[in-house]
């Protein structure tokens, strides 16, 4: 696993990612969130009490908290479908406040835990096409994008079926690919594996893996722990509205008073390596690999 | 395993739905006694759903398709039965807790099934708050299903199966849409049915490390054929086997597989692998 | 997160039209609809949607019954306006009473409005003031005990709870196209949102009639009630008066107050200016506000 790279820039467009956004140029963090609240117009509930934090380029975050304790009304600060009540919400250069949902959709793509909630189009082709189309990128431009987004999530079989039809693992991967064709530098995934089977939840794996590869911010809200203890290279603890912890998988899920206090419980395999004995005062395992290397001696040791 | 004991007994079962080809499930041959828990696992569409629709008799009377073979549930027969008469002794809690509310109150939730039943009113009342006692929403009469959180109402939804003084509860992938502590209620109660009030409880899940904690017998479904049943230790040991059918098994389990390939009985819970890397040691 | 009111229609409170019976409730409101159908002179009519306002005040519910008159309020003026420019009992020989530009006002119009007024506004009424004051699932049982139907009863209780919850939907796909770019201005921008909604409908649908069937929903035998609505004597004795009222109201409608014998209401002019105005002002700027509302939306 690879540490955290921390205030890179955002990387130069190439071949594979050459669409360049107006604030490329910025060389700071991809997502700057100052003293963010966030209080429900009716009823005056405080979803968000007051959250601070940079997130660079690149990095892949996982957000986590019990349903209600405010991590998906961050997420949702973040792509500006909700503008922050006070403090200031920026991504890639962006102040939510300034611009429409529409607007920052370019820079930052939500995919919706439910992919019906987005599908209505007659064929996955058409599905893919929406985004871009709206953000006004030409016509021309739109084949191959549609053609990078087939080969990236291994769509060639339904590109021309209709959404409904496909089965409901497909229609997840349709529901990302066709934010990924607008080509945002920021990626939200709702919940990609709740109610997945391990197959599926694999291949989202991978795919997270590969746009953290590509140079994408991905941010992932998620209940599956073995997911982001393999793909997160940093964990968003929230609890009650408030950010609580903000460090690496193995630095939170080793603090015992967040796990408790959040009702969240690390994967298995962390809870074994913490209690086995003559490991006391190690870094906690977070991947069934690593401990039976450990285990056995085989040289590959522990990440900081 | 003959099982002259057995509490469900099914023989030859397959199903294929109207408009496909082929069959969800197909050869199920199962003996479950009473008082168990049993786990089911399997990828999405290797037949969980099917399987235990055909235990309460909405398969075959209620969806269209073929059925074969035979299944006798407490003695009864789903196939020939109405779906009414098993109400009574097979209870179903489904994957999505919102989709199972209609009712305006949580009291008329639970109620439904004993109105239909034709239950009369001066025992519904006690049935009512037996059954939401047991779930943990007791005072919550009042309230509007479609207000309570999804670990409530996937409660709510156990209460209003449970008044119905079933034998046998089965559960389809009731933590899918759950937070971990909706999660956690679920399954606490589960527990607390299985091993307090002695019902027979099947569950159909992906959380194999949960399954594996409380599960008397794991049974794997592939392409609707049962590719594997035992414990859950000798279940989950095989690790390789259900890797090829793209399941796993618990961490612990793939932790200990990987230290001892061969060994058999493998640990399937934190505490039984501490336990057997302390033997190892 | 969300508000313990069952229902979008139920005021809470303990006030004695709270407590009456919803099967009284129900009698009296057949009673003014039928009087109501029956009846064009506007004066009874509009004494019946004062006294309907008095209960609600006395029942506590003044506040909530004013907003939702207001909002149907435009609807109800609509006819007033519709009307007077072009009134529907007479064809070409009506008395003009005044002269807006090029509009001409006629006496029979207003008339005839206002008549058509008085007799929504009677039935809007009481209709509200019931709606207000009764638990909905009181108001289902006593359906049930007039014999309504199971599953017809089933399928208005059902579709109370689903406007909220598809109203939900609607949003969440909104806010799910417009993360994808998709201007959400005019009707074009609802169009991607039926189709989810719809599927999701759908498959809630399907999924509920199997958990519903497991419940044994399916039982022909006779099916209790958990839902008990009391029966008084009080509440016998409103609910006689009501039939009553309601039987002579409707004989007194169709004999005194029908559509023939009812006068033309002979208005001096300003007098039908001022209400012609009044009602076009309410008439006008709602579609002005929607309007608005659409275009920027």
């Amino acid at each position: 696993m690879t540490a955290a790279p921390s205030g890179t820039a955002a990387p130069a467009p190439t071949a594979e990612h050459p669409f360049v956004h107006p604030a490329h140029a910025s060389s700071g963090p991809m997502v700057v969130v100052r003293d963010a609240r966030y209080v429900y117009p009716r009823g005056g509930v405080t979803a968000l009490d007051g959250v601070t934090l940079d997130i660079p380029a690149g990095q892949i975050v996982g957000v986590v908290g019990q349903n209600g304790s405010g991590k998906t009304t961050l997420t949702k600060l973040l792509n500006g479908l909700l503008k922050p009540t006070s403090g200031t919400v920026v991504v890639n250069g962006m102040n939510t406040a300034d611009w429409t949902v529409q607007k920052m959709a370019a820079h930052v793509g939500y995919v919706f835990q439910n992919p019906n909630h987005q599908l209505f189009a007659t064929t996955v082709e058409k599905e893919l096409e929406f985004g871009p189309r709206n953000l006004g990128i030409p016509e021309e431009e739109i084949p191959e994008r549609v053609a990078d987004a087939v080969e990236f999530f291994g769509l060639q079989d339904v590109l021309g079926q209709h959404p409904y039809r496909i089965s409901f693992p497909m229609r997840k991967l349709v529901g990302i690919a066709s934010i990924y064709t607008m080509r945002p530098r920021v990626f939200i995934l709702d919940e990609p594996t709740t109610g997945q089977d391990h197959r599926t939840t694999s291949v989202i794996n991978r795919l997270i893996k590969r746009l953290g590869e590509r140079g994408d911010t991905v941010i992932c809200v998620a209940h599956d722990m073995p997911l982001l203890a393999d793909v997160a290279q940093r964990l968003l603890v929230m609890w009650n509205a408030r950010l609580i912890a903000d460090g690496t998988p193995r630095e939170v899920f080793a603090n015992a008073e967040v796990m408790q206090r959040t009702h969240l419980t690390p994967p298995q395999i962390t809870q074994l390596s913490l209690r086995i004995p003559s490991r006391a005062g190690r870094p906690v395992a977070l991947a069934v690999s690593e401990l039976v290397d450990e285990m056995r001696g085989t040289p590959r040791g522990t990440e900081a | 395993m003959a099982d002259d004991s057995a509490y469900i007994t099914i023989r030859g079962l397959g199903y294929t739905y109207a408009g496909t080809e082929q069959p969800a499930i197909s050869g199920i041959d199962l003996d479950i006694r009473q008082g168990e828990y049993v786990g089911i696992i399997g990828l999405n569409g290797a037949g969980k759903t099917t399987l235990g629709l055909c235990l309460n008799g909405i398969i075959p009377h209620m969806l269209m398709g073929d059925q074969e073979g035979t299944v006798s549930v407490a003695g009864l027969d789903p196939t020939t039965l109405p779906v009414r008469e098993m109400g009574r002794t097979v209870g179903m809690v489904f994957d999505n807790p919102e989709f199972q509310m209609s009712q305006i109150t949580v009291a008329e939730e639970v109620a439904l099934g004993l109105e239909n039943l034709g239950v009369p009113y001066a025992e519904m009342v006690p049935r009512i708050a037996a059954a939401l006692d047991l779930v943990g929403l007791a005072g919550f009469d009042e309230r509007s299903p479609m207000a309570l959180s999804g670990g409530q109402q996937q409660r709510l939804a156990i209460a209003a199966t449970l008044v119905m003084k079933p034998q046998i509860l089965f559960m389809d992938e009731p933590t899918s849409n759950l937070d971990p502590i909706g999660k956690e209620e679920v399954f606490e109660i589960a527990r607390k049915l299985n091993r307090d009030e002695g019902l027979t409880v099947i569950v159909a899940e992906h959380e194999v490390e949960v399954l594996a904690q409380y599960a008397d017998r794991i049974i794997v479904l592939d392409h609707g054929r049962i590719a594997l049943q035992g414990t859950a230790s000798d279940v989950f040991s095989q690790v390789d086997r259900l890797t090829e059918l793209g399941l796993r098994s618990p961490q612990v389990t793939e932790f200990a597989y990987g230290l001892a390939p061969n060994e058999p009985g493998l640990p399937v819970t934190t505490d039984q692998a501490l336990a057997w890397l302390g033997a190892r040691a | 997160m969300q508000t313990m009111n069952v229902s979008i229609t139920h005021v809470g409170g303990t006030s004695w039209l709270h407590r009456l019976s919803p099967l009284a409730k129900l009698t009296w409101v057949i009673a003014v609809m039928a009087f109501a159908f029956a009846s064009y002179n506007p004066w009874p009519l509009f004494a019946i949607a004062l006294l309907g306002i008095v209960l609600g005040a006395s029942a506590g519910i003044l506040g909530p019954m004013s907003r939702v008159l207001l909002v149907f309020a435009p609807v109800t003026a609509s006819m007033l306006v519709i009307q007077a420019i072009a009134p529907a009992i007479c064809s070409t020989d009506c008395t003009p009473a005044a002269q807006l530009g090029p509009l001409t006002i006629y006496e029979e119009g207003i008339s005839h409005g206002l008549s058509l007024m008085s007799r929504v506004l009677a039935m809007e009424v009481i209709a509200i003031a019931v709606l207000m004051t009764t638990h909905p699932s009181d108001l289902f049982s006593a359906l049930a005990r007039l014999h309504v139907p199971y599953v017809l009863n089933f399928m208005l209780a059902m579709t109370l709870q689903l406007i909220p919850v598809l109203q939900r939907e609607v949003q969440v796909v909104l806010s799910a196209q417009r993360s994808r770019g998709m201007k959400s201005t005019g009707f074009g921008s609802l169009i991607p949102s039926f189709v989810p909604v719809f599927a999701g409908a759908f498959e809630r649908v399907q999924q509920l009639a199997i958990s519903l069937e497991s419940r044994a929903f399916g039982s022909t035998g006779t099916k209790t009630s958990y839902r008990q609505i009391s029966f008084g004597p009080m509440d016998k004795l409103i609910a006689i008066a009501g039939i009553i009222v309601g039987v002579l109201g409707t004989a007194a409608g169709i004999l005194f107050w029908g559509a023939d014998q009812t006068p033309v209401l002979i208005l001096p002019d300003w007098l039908a200016i001022l209400i012609f105005l009044v009602a076009l002002v309410m008439f006008v700027g709602v579609i002005v506000v929607a309007i608005v509302a659409l275009v920027r939306s």
